[in-house]
């Protein structure tokens, strides 16, 4: 592995892959953009265009990782993920034969059957940089880079959501199966396979890479309403501007957002989650603050604060680069042709009756 | 190694890739590991859809008969913005699939953990006029 | 004369006897449609003029139609109001091999129509949809959020270069033709319908909306359609879209929740009766 680094960062030299710089003062709000960034009629900056959100910057900062990475290492690692890649699309033995019975070992998404080529992905190629600084997480409150602790409370009702195996479940030597107890009903899957939000927290709020693909989002933007559009699944929040947020009882899978400008910076605030969303195991008592600068002609400032009392222990905040894309978003119509769904939930009912059988 | 997780691991490893909650199994959930397949067969149809493309091969059998399997891809949205479409795939293209089919056999589905041309290229690469002329 | 060929030979000409109506205009100059939207036609029951009927699906019952099992349980809610069609002339000009699937449509329309489904419903339909939608407008941007289903519509003011695809919702390519947006909508699938009584279209779909206000609080909508695989000829439905106002914001009909029971109830470790 390490000959590996040596040799790419010797073909690419001092070449930084990372992406522009975007200089944000300490508070990161209510600052003054530049001139070069276009405005609105009625005088406040242009947020409009299309923007693609994804970057190698994870939200948590990997263990060990300090929270700035150096040129050189972030040169390192973007040739490490840019040779991997190169190496996953080369062609395969034309007399290759079924893989492995049992499984192929792939781990996490992939799911020990293999997911599918790289060619379906969009990956990232860059670190983020904000401040001038290559970010190893998005998070940067609390300092660690990390989510804060959950609560008694909110460490209880994510457990409970997780389905925990019944005690009469057989056990299960599948290790792409997951918890065998996740499949008796359709409210039990992620949202992303039922199609009612898009995976990774991508429409959010927060608005997160998701690190697969599709990661395109849109603003358009007139006095009263502005409107952030995501490719996955086609949601759109449309943020009342000066307004007050509906009662208390009404509550949404994005929640409901209010808008105002501070200076250059356009601020939303987000209540009104229902229980189901669960970003990171939150509640209905999801709040977030997203803070929106153009802080160029081609680059999104995307600040955001998430709070739950009865989830985290302490708010916590993150923040990075919404780049400008000429490229389109794509209708990402979901459900109507979702059989990945139906095939899980068959799945799971040939299964119990293979089971039943022995 | 498998393409897909081998690229994982690297991003795992640079800590690019979200949490699970990203996708719970959902490959593993559909498909099962007991079931290998290697699928020769020519296209058929394809489905340029989301959440994933589907496409569709005439399998011929040793026995001569043949069964129409359908496989499982990704997202069609990135590979619209690179120029291909539905049509960069056509129909009567020579394919091999290895994959495992789905947990319920009953449907002759698999998914499209390698897709390839017979000599061994992968599917979707390189430009969309190279694919047309397969 | 029909309503729909009223509406369409007053959709351009005088809002009054002695001046026409001069819309709000964004500072650009163009008339401003910013605002929540919505039809109040019968449209999406069916286009064409129709009394009211027991029920969307029918059977044959000893004196006329009732509705069907799955339905009867509705009661007057299942039932169809009627009418007076969208359709100018009448009629929607049909090939007969068409109007035979249009048939069967209805017969089979609680299998058949995709609004059962939560599915996107295509353009014109989203726009007569029994739930609002909202046109947000800038100097660079066009777009149009609907309530049902969350569908969406970026309107491009330039055609991409990129070829076009198949989706539900179309691409839509829109200009002004002095105060009216038209909006010329290509790359349709053959899946949507245009309403609840079974009328469809094929994939060589291509729509062109005109959307005008010609009153403060009013939109004058109006579609052509063509699809020469379908149809004999184009033909144009009209409407008018008036302001919600009691409305500032879109509320989530977040549909694909409420069909799950429908479409994988089925698939439950443990059914629930059906």
């Amino acid at each position: 592995m390490s000959s590996r680094w040596t040799h790419a960062l010797a073909v690419s030299g001092m070449v930084l892959l990372t992406g522009p710089p975007v200089h944000v003062d300490a508070q990161g709000s209510a600052r003054q953009v530049g001139a070069g960034v276009p405005r609105m009629p009625d005088g406040h900056p242009d947020l409009q265009g299309t923007y693609d959100l994804n970057t190698l910057t994870p939200v948590v900062r990997p263990a060990g990782m300090p929270a700035v990475l150096t040129p050189e290492a972030a040169a390192r690692l973007e040739a490490a993920v840019t040779e991997s890649l190169s190496e996953s699309e080369q062609a395969l033995d034309a007399n290759r034969s079924a893989p492995p019975a049992g499984g192929d070992g792939s781990p996490g998404a992939a799911g020990n059957v293999g997911g599918y080529n790289t060619f379906w992905l969009d990956p990232a190629r860059t670190y983020m940089m904000v401040n001038g600084e290559i970010r190893t997480s998005l998070i940067v409150d609390p300092p660690a880079g990390r989510v804060p602790p959950m609560t008694a409370e909110g460490a209880a009702r994510f457990a409970a959501q997780r389905n925990a195996a019944s005690p009469d479940q057989p056990p299960v030597d599948d290790p792409g199966l997951g918890d065998p107890d996740s499949y008796n009903d359709p409210e039990q899957r992620p949202l992303g396979e039922r199609c009612i939000l898009g995976f990774g927290s991508t429409s959010g709020p927060p608005a997160l890479p998701n690190y697969f693909y599709n990661n395109l989002h849109q603003i358009v933007q007139t006095p009263g309403h502005i409107l952030i559009l995501s490719e996955m699944v086609h949601d759109v929040r449309i943020v009342r501007m000066k307004a007050e947020h509906l009662p208390a009882h009404m509550k949404f899978w994005m929640g409901d957002s209010v808008g105002h400008w501070e200076g250059d910076t356009l601020v939303v605030d987000t209540t009104n989650f229902n229980d189901k969303t669960r970003f990171r195991g939150s509640g209905e008592g999801l709040h977030v603050v997203e803070r929106f600068t153009r802080v160029d002609a081609n680059n999104l400032l995307y600040q955001f604060t998430v709070e739950d009392p009865a989830t985290w222990v302490s708010s916590w905040s993150g923040e990075y680069v919404w780049p400008r894309t000429d490229d389109p978003i794509y209708e990402y119509a979901c459900h109507e042709n979702n059989y990945a769904l139906e095939g899980v939930l068959r799945g799971a009912r040939f299964r119990e009756s293979e089971d039943a059988k022995q | 190694m498998k393409q897909l997780c081998k690229s994982l691991a690297l991003l795992i490893a640079t800590g690019a890739v979200a949490t699970p909650a990203v996708a719970h199994h959902s490959f593993g959930g559909e498909f099962d590991a007991n079931r290998p397949v290697l699928l020769r067969g020519k296209v058929t149809r394809v489905q340029w859809v989301n959440p994933h493309v589907w496409i569709h091969i005439a399998v011929t059998k040793d026995d001569g008969t043949t069964e129409e399997w359908m496989v499982e891809g990704g997202s069609p949205n990135t590979l619209t913005r690179l120029g291909l479409t539905a049509e960069s795939v056509k129909v009567g293209t020579e394919l091999v699939v290895d994959g495992y089919q789905a947990r319920d056999p009953t449907l002759l589905r698999a998914n499209g953990r390698n897709i390839t041309y017979p000599d061994g290229r992968q599917l979707m690469l390189g430009s969309s006029k190279t694919n047309q002329e397969r | 004369m029909t309503i729909a060929g009223l509406l369409l030979a007053t959709a351009t000409t005088s809002y009054s006897q002695n001046q026409p109506y001069e819309p709000s205009r964004l500072p650009g100059g163009r008339p401003d449609l910013n605002g929540i939207w919505q039809a109040l036609s019968e449209a999406n029951f069916d286009l064409e003029a129709h009394t009211a009927r027991p029920a969307m699906s029918l059977r044959a019952g000893p004196y006329g139609s009732l509705p069907t099992p799955k339905v009867l349980y509705l009661g007057a809610v299942g039932a169809v109001p009627g009418g007076l069609g969208v359709v100018a002339g009448g009629a929607i000009p049909y090939r007969p091999e068409a109007l035979a699937i249009r048939a069967e449509n209805q017969a089979n329309w609680i299998d058949r129509d995709p609004e059962i489904k939560c599915y996107l419903p295509g353009v014109p339909r989203a726009t007569y949809m029994p739930h609002p939608l909202q046109i947000l407008q800038s100097e660079s941007a066009f777009f149009i959020a609907y309530e049902y289903a969350g569908g969406v519509r970026n309107v491009y003011l330039e055609k991409p270069s990129a070829p076009t695809i198949q989706s539900w919702m179309g691409e839509s390519v829109g200009h002004w033709e002095g105060d009216t947006f038209v909006v010329e909508v290509t790359g349709f699938n053959d899946l949507s319908w245009f309403d609840r009584s079974g009328n469809f279209h094929s994939d060589g779909l291509r729509v062109v909306e005109r959307y005008t206000r010609n009153a403060p609080n009013v939109i004058t909508y109006s579609a052509t359609i063509e699809d020469d695989q379908t149809f004999t000829r184009p033909w144009t439905i009209t409407m008018p879209l008036y302001r919600r106002l009691d409305r500032d914001t879109l509320l989530e009909f977040k549909c694909v929740e409420f069909v799950e029971e429908l479409m994988f109830g089925q698939w439950r470790k443990n059914p629930l009766e059906r």
